[in-house]
């Protein structure tokens, strides 16, 4: 997947190179910035806004910075993409600020603006009097709220005992949304389950499995746990298994990536609340056409997750399976 | 003088040579740097429609001031022979501590942006200190303070970003008098500044010697020890003005702003012709190494280049210009 | 009349004393041979005068006044110069930035002070044509310069500033035998104007024929002080290992 989208950009440079003197056509291109494509979730939501813009048959361009916390960077490519004048700009922002000045002037030279994925703040938006076309994304509250669900199912409502959550990077909000629509769906399904720790992994595989580890010393009777991400998720599993207790702790991760997807195939991992970034991705664009044609969407436009377990994948019979990259 | 006139034939320099020296001597630059940049600004515009524009030009020197800044710091340390691993950090923790005073605190802007510069050269300080007088080599205590200042940052802002710095400081990264930049404005008065200092003030001869030969330093009765100090006052102070700007320019302190800034700071003063060990350095130089480095990035997203081959391209460029340089000096002293 | 005067000056490294109280002076227009083997504490005790080391016990007195709590370059503006063995110069420098390191003429704009690079370079070649060296481009980098050349700029920068006393740590050591003389000839000159130098050397030869005097160390004190013109290689060798019939070993030295 990210090999093809390097020969097409890589194509698309070098054609560009080639045919100086006939510039690519500039009316009616997207601009699209994503945070990196060096994580599987991105890649995948890359992937859905290319796929999406092919079908659509629009103008395009994508960039990306080198990591997804390289604030300053995608500040300064957003600027450069403005110099395209493109139609619109399609931004999954690093944080809720670094690309406030870009997007102004976005704004003022009357591009549409997307926030893809959430990570824009309405009160900061309002504050700066910048106005986007519409955001789309999953609900991360309600994905962390399906994760406590799907464990309430494995566990009993009446089950008891001790539950880890591993949060995202401390103060993002989107890792704050997902833990704590888990631990308010749990409490009201399943008092029994008690949230012993809720300790930020600051999305970091590694350290997720050194929280895992702390914990089942402490706790070894452990029975759930739910982390912010798949990376963290799969971070945990490693750290269950190797203290031999496989198979007797629900994991559940968030994003459905494909490291998580080969972990619940192969019976490691118990579920992972699938974000569709592929789809994400693909409705964006679809919707900005929509937009730009005169048309009306919503200004916040949720797109579902899915719980992704052996079960579901093994029967192969749900839609939304396909957009499961 | 009392050489035949063949011989002083044989030893005269070339046009080239001698464009070389009177550069060297007069803007402290290598010409070949100038050469890379004029080439790779010449080749962006062919490549590219939207290169040549004064929106464009303007474009790239917004993204290279805070690195810009950061590379001055870089340039003075290095030169001296020393190292400032903690540049980005210091950046980011400035930057969150202006954000915290004037937002937490409520503080009127100026005071906010004295207590950012002021927390850099504090940091700075505490690594002039430590070097100076305990004796730790530098590369141990500034990568000791890129620990530090990173994890103080976290946990002033409680790890998330301090947004709504007041409109007065948000000028000073968003402002655009006569549709300049104020960041831009900022950086250039600023490299105009230290270029003066380095290149024509005893201080700044002092900087070099002291990184050319310590010995020679000393015994020419320089006080090396209180120099090296000052010197990382200055870089963390620097430091401090890039973290206003970064700060400023997003309108939030942002704990982890300037992650690896330091790199990027050591990679641009090197092409533009900073000697690693100490002994050679112009700001003029870095700036040329700097927007070298700019235009590449700037040229390669208006492409639409994936980022990973603009990491590929300036890694490239640095090993290049460090091989010109190296050939240049070894022909040099054959003569 | 004495210029110089270091009186019982002593000093330890760690658990190793180098200088036991160590006496000696050197006048206006007298040239003071210091000798003595390696490790014998020269340049210790040289470092003492210039001020890079603190003497532990003892005085130095330039002119009737103690030099002890100034600074190397303090001492340096009240006349105390030293050319060093490794030249101590920074090399990627040009000429005149090495003779006037630490002490650039500078010029005011705008009430900043600014290194006067024109007066730099005229005085700068002023003195290298005085010395009668030959460089080829005085604004080359000294570190392409050939070893003699170097330490014409070491020399030239010793030189600029009017120094009363001039101390030369093996100037000789590495030059062709025609540089060794004009190395000479120049200390003559010094003493011919009224400077002091302090010559340090293991080329006893040089040491016998340019020198008004001659101390020497010996594990850390001054063995001996030797009017040249009343010595012999004999004696000053003698002194150099400690005592006994050293006849043998000054013929060698005499052959150089």
């Amino acid at each position: 997947m990210f090999n093809k989208m390097f020969k097409t950009k890589l194509s698309a440079a070098v054609l560009a190179a080639a045919a100086a003197a006939s510039p690519v056509q500039a009316e009616g291109e997207y601009g699209i910035l994503m945070k990196t494509l060096a994580n599987p979730f991105w890649g995948a939501m890359g992937q859905g806004v290319e796929d999406g813009a092919k079908a659509a048959d629009v103008e395009y361009f994508i960039q990306a910075v080198e990591s997804d916390q390289a604030a300053e960077s995608q500040l300064n490519v957003c600027n450069t993409m403005l110099e395209r004048r493109p139609v619109a700009m399609i931004t999954a922002a690093i944080n809720s600020t670094n690309l406030l000045p870009c997007l102004k002037s976005a704004q003022d030279a009357g591009i549409k603006i997307v926030d893809l994925d959430g990570n824009l703040d309405p009160a900061i938006l309002d504050a700066e009097g910048i106005e986007i076309t519409f955001r789309i994304g999953s609900d991360n509250v309600l994905a962390g709220a399906q994760g406590a669900e799907f464990m309430v199912g494995q566990l009993g409502a009446d089950a008891t005992g001790p539950v880890l959550v591993i949060e995202g990077l401390s103060g993002n909000i989107t890792g704050q949304n997902r833990t704590s629509g888990f631990a308010d769906k749990l409490a009201e399904l399943a008092p029994g389950l008690e949230i012993v720790a809720s300790l930020p992994g600051d999305w970091d595989r590694g350290k997720a499995a050194n929280i895992t580890n702390d914990i089942l010393t402490r706790n070894p009777d452990l029975v759930g746990i739910f982390a912010a991400n798949d990376g963290m998720a799969l971070g945990a599993v490693e750290s269950v298994f190797a203290a031999g207790k496989g198979g007797d702790v629900v994991i559940i991760g968030v994003d459905g990536n494909s490291d998580a997807v080969t972990s619940i195939q192969a019976g490691r991992l118990t579920a992972s609340v699938a974000q569709l970034p592929y789809l994400v991705g693909q409705q964006a664009v679809e919707n900005v056409k929509a937009v730009l044609e005169g048309g009306d969407v919503e200004p916040q436009i949720t797109v579902p997750t899915l719980v992704l377990t052996k079960e579901v994948m093994d029967a192969g019979t749900d839609p939304l399976l396909e957009s499961v990259k | 003088m009392a050489t035949s006139p063949t011989r002083t034939d044989a030893r005269r320099p070339g046009r080239w040579a001698r464009l070389q020296a009177r550069s060297i001597e007069q803007l402290h630059v290598r010409l070949e740097s100038l050469i890379v940049l004029i080439a790779l600004s010449t080749l962006m515009a062919i490549l590219s429609p939207y290169f040549l524009s004064v929106s464009n030009f303007l474009n790239i020197l917004l993204a290279t001031s805070t690195i810009g800044v950061l590379a001055i710091a870089a340039t003075f340390v290095l030169s001296s022979g020393g190292l400032d691993l903690s540049l980005g950090s210091v950046l980011g923790f400035s930057g969150v501590c202006g954000a915290a005073v004037a937002v937490k605190l409520g503080a009127p802007m100026p005071i906010a942006v004295i207590a950012t510069i002021g927390a850099g050269a504090l940091a700075g300080l505490v690594n002039g200190l430590i070097i100076t007088r305990a004796f730790v080599p530098a590369f141990i205590v500034t990568l000791g303070m890129l620990g530090i200042a990173r994890g103080l940052a976290l946990v002033i802002s409680d790890g998330r970003v301090i947004y709504g710095l007041p409109n007065a400081m948000v000028y000073l990264g968003q402002g655009r008098p006569f549709g300049i930049p104020m960041p831009v404005i900022i950086f250039i008065v600023t490299a105009i500044v230290t270029h003066m200092v380095l290149a024509y003030t005893r201080y700044g001869r002092h900087t070099l010697a002291i990184g050319d030969s310590e010995n020679a330093a000393r015994t020419s009765g320089i006080n090396v020890d209180f120099h090296r100090l000052t010197l990382y006052v200055l870089s963390g102070g620097l430091a401090g003005l890039a973290g206003l700007l970064f700060a400023t320019r997003i309108n939030s302190g942002d704990p982890t702003a300037g992650i690896a800034y330091e790199l990027t700071a050591i990679t641009a003063a090197i092409i533009g012709g900073t000697n690693l060990f100490g002994g050679r350095g112009s700001i003029l130089g870095t700036m040329i190494g700097a927007l070298i480095m700019g235009v590449l990035q700037n040229g390669l997203n208006l492409l639409a280049v994936q980022s990973y081959y603009q990491q590929m391209a300036i890694g490239g460029v640095l090993i290049l210009a460090v091989f010109i340089d190296q050939y240049q000096v070894r022909k040099e002293s054959r003569i | 009349m004495t210029l110089l005067t270091v009186s019982g000056i002593r000093k330890s490294f760690g658990a190793v004393d180098v200088l036991h109280g160590v006496d000696f002076s050197v006048g206006a227009g007298e040239v003071l041979g210091l000798v003595g083997d390696n490790g014998a504490g020269k340049s210790t005790l040289m470092k003492i005068v210039t001020g890079m080391y603190k003497a532990d016990a003892g005085d130095v007195v330039l002119g009737g006044t103690s030099v002890l709590d100034l600074s190397p370059g303090e001492r340096r503006a009240k006349g105390i110069e030293m050319i060093y063995q490794d030249l101590a110069l920074a090399k990627q420098q040009d000429v005149a930035a090495n003779i006037f390191l630490g002490r650039e003429p500078v010029r005011r704009v705008f009430g900043v002070n600014f290194v006067d690079r024109t007066k730099m370079k005229q005085d700068a070649q002023a003195m290298i044509t005085r010395l009668g060296a030959n460089l080829p481009a005085i604004n080359r980098p000294v570190g392409s310069f050939s070893g003699g050349q170097q330490q014409s700029v070491a020399i030239a920068r010793a030189l600029t500033f009017n120094p009363k006393v001039v101390i030369m740590d093996e100037p000789t050591a590495a030059l062709a035998v025609r540089e060794v003389q004009g190395v000479l000839d120049l200390i003559r000159q010094l003493r011919d104007q009224g400077i002091g130098v302090i010559l340090i050397s293991h080329r006893l030869n040089d040491v016998l024929s340019v020198t008004d005097r001659i101390v020497v160390l010996h594990h850390g004190r001054a063995a001996a002080n030797l009017v040249t013109k009343e010595t012999t290689m004999t004696d000053v060798v003698s002194a150099i290992v400690g005592g006994g019939d050293m006849a043998e070993a000054a013929a060698h030295e005499a052959q150089g």
